[in-house]
């Protein structure tokens, strides 16, 4: 493994939900993949991909057949590599989701930080 | 080589380790260490599909990744139970990723290192009865039952 990999930023773009079970669980996993390997990661959530946020919701879907893995799961294990978990504000109006709504660990934020986010990082992976 | 086996895992009670990390040291003889993954841990992860490690001549810190290790369901760093300069990986674990999961504690050794700071880092780990112990209380905890693929090998009593 490449010790410059260290420190890159990954910026991952998640736009699918809890509607498109099949489009969650890879974004998830490339992002805590690069977190082990010792990179700045980000997952950026917006349009579809707001709603598994909302608390109870992402419990209900299950990605890996017969091996307990939900979409809950796949998210704290982001959380737990220090995957950091954002947000679009605006998106949230889309789900008619309050600040509350939101699972812990997620932090909101505007339009323009993700396009400084975007700017600032070494790649952009969007789904 | 003596071990204990709690809920389906193995633990081989010579090793030092990292039961919050899931990783175990072996001193050898020449002042090195052999570093993998526990029983526990490939049972947790599944089917191993890639196991990457850091090249020779990496240092680490203790708590840092020496590799990364994939399954189907499970992506995660291998964190170093010691800080010191990795001298050798296991280039086997490159086409047959699936050692980790059949002997982990022998031919699925991850990396050798030569350690900065061996006493002080040993001192934090546990070995012994206190690693069964110790083990013991995270299995319970957890509620896991250790899983094991085809060929898997048990270590000699």
């Amino acid at each position: 493994m490449s010790e410059d990999l260290e420190g890159k930023k990954i910026l991952v773009i998640q736009t699918h939900g809890v509607d498109t079970p099949t489009r969650t669980y890879s974004p998830i996993y490339y992002a805590v993949a690069a977190a082990a390997m010792e990179m700045d990661v980000m997952l950026w959530f917006t349009m579809n991909g707001t709603n598994q946020l909302k608390k109870g919701e992402a419990e209900k879907v299950s990605l890996v057949p017969e091996s307990g893995v939900t979409l809950k799961s796949m998210l704290q294990m982001a959380l737990d590599n220090d995957v950091k978990l954002r947000v679009c504000q605006q998106s949230l109006t889309l789900w008619d989701m309050q600040p509350e709504d939101l699972i812990d660990g997620v932090e909101i934020l505007g339009a323009t930080s993700i396009i400084s986010l975007a700017l600032e990082s070494d790649h952009v992976m969007y789904f | 080589m003596a071990y204990e086996k709690i809920n389906e895992c193995f633990l081989v009670t010579d090793l030092y380790y990292s039961v919050e990390d899931n990783t175990w040291v072996r001193v050898n003889d020449d002042g090195t260490v052999t570093v993998g993954m526990t029983d526990v841990a490939q049972s947790l992860a599944g089917p191993i599909l890639h196991a990457r490690s850091k090249k020779p001549g990496t240092a680490r810190k203790k708590g840092r990744p020496i590799g990364t290790v994939e399954s189907g369901k499970w992506v995660g760093p291998v964190k170093s139970p010691v800080s010191g300069e990795i001298i050798e990986v296991n280039e086997e674990l490159e086409s047959d990723a699936q050692m980790l999961n059949r002997s982990p504690y022998y031919k699925g050794w991850i990396v050798k290192m030569k350690p900065d700071n061996l006493e002080a880092d040993l001192a934090d780990l546990v070995t012994g009865e206190a690693a069964v112990e110790a083990y013991r209380a995270k299995i319970d905890k957890e509620g896991i039952t250790c899983t094991h693929i085809e060929g898997t090998e048990t270590p000699e009593a």
